[in-house]
């Protein structure tokens, strides 16, 4: 296992923070958008780009709805998405213990 | 309304930024890259979880220093019997606390729906519903003619068993090893502040009951940035 291996898609580190935070939720868990740029310190801009990336992997769900008549999007890992990370986690662990 | 998204639809398509723009920026190694998920679950404790630490120094505070206030009135009195400035007092710091721990567990949580919301809120409840029934207890031994004495005991004994419970329980539902040992050990200051008759019990809720508290916000303080829950 080399790091040329792993899984594109997380491994940006703007992504896999992305990722990451959204696995620290309890699956079923839905995150709104403005908390998630909260957690991640990023511009909303910069959080819609990496979000849409990985809806397009399959790899997050985004849920739009409204509050009131504020549109709100939630957003949480898809089972896929879990599972990439859990892969992409369990990768880098191999990684480091083959090369020390 | 709710709809699903389709993938391919932009999300909040106002703040649009041309892709790639940082796409550059790999993990340097795969060590950082293990930093950078275990930075993402500090981030999210901080954001999204209660603080226990600040929750049990509140509520840590407000034993303390309330039953210290009724043990000191209640003292040389026959039968021991506290101020009534000492229960006011002791009144307005828990409502601090309440306060405190509402404020704290609504920002928290907001934000975030799902499962989990949905525990959290029921056990936020299930101290209410608690409470009303120590009320009703309390309540109906009065009216069987309790005497103050009795009251007193009653009032400490049961809300220090409800408190202990609900800990093991949130212990046990959010795998915290502290706030479990906690709950134990305020279910036994319950039994012993009752063994002690008045006034010790209030001596015993101030310094077992609210020291233990307080002890219990600094273990988690200390835990805190190792990660640990």
């Amino acid at each position: 296992m080399t790091e040329a291996e792993l899984d594109p898609v997380i491994h940006s580190q703007a992504r896999l923070r992305v990722v990451a935070a959204l696995a620290q939720f309890a699956p079923g868990d839905r995150i709104a958008f403005t908390k998630l740029q909260q957690v991640l310190n990023m511009t909303p801009g910069n959080l819609s780009t990496h979000l849409r990336k990985l809806e397009d992997a399959g790899y997050v769900e985004a849920v739009k709805s409204f509050q009131g008549r504020t549109p709100v999007t939630h957003l949480s890992l898809t089972a896929r998405g879990r599972l990439a990370f859990e892969d992409y986690a369990a990768a880098l662990t191999k990684i480091l213990g083959g090369s020390s | 309304m709710t709809t699903h998204d389709s993938a391919s639809s932009p999300l909040e398509p106002e703040l649009d930024v041309p892709l790639g723009e940082d796409e550059g920026e790999l993990p340097p190694d795969a060590a950082s890259a293990l930093d950078i998920i275990r930075a993402q679950r500090s981030a999210v404790r901080d954001a999204a979880e209660p603080d226990t630490r600040l929750l049990l120094a509140a509520w840590g505070v407000a034993w303390l220093v309330g039953n210290l206030l009724l043990f000191a009135t209640a003292r040389g009195t026959e039968p021991a019997t506290p101020a009534g400035w000492a229960f006011a007092i002791y009144f307005v710091l828990l409502g601090g606390a309440v306060a405190v721990t509402i404020t704290n567990v609504v920002q928290r949580s907001r934000g975030v729906v799902g499962p989990s919301g949905l525990s959290g809120s029921m056990f936020g409840w299930a101290w209410t519903i608690g409470f009303v029934g120590v009320y009703l207890i309390m309540t109906g031994l009065m009216r069987a003619g309790a005497d103050p004495v009795l009251v007193n005991l009653g009032w400490s004994s049961l809300s220090c068993l409800l408190v202990g419970v609900m800990y093991l329980a949130g212990g046990a539902m959010w795998q915290t090893p502290v706030l479990y040992a906690l709950g134990a050990w305020i279910v036994l200051v319950g039994g012993a502040a009752t063994l002690a008759g008045l006034p010790g019990s209030f001596l015993v809720m101030a310094l077992a009951g609210g020291g233990g508290l307080l002890v219990g916000a600094l273990v988690m303080h200390s835990r805190y940035y190792r990660g640990a829950r």
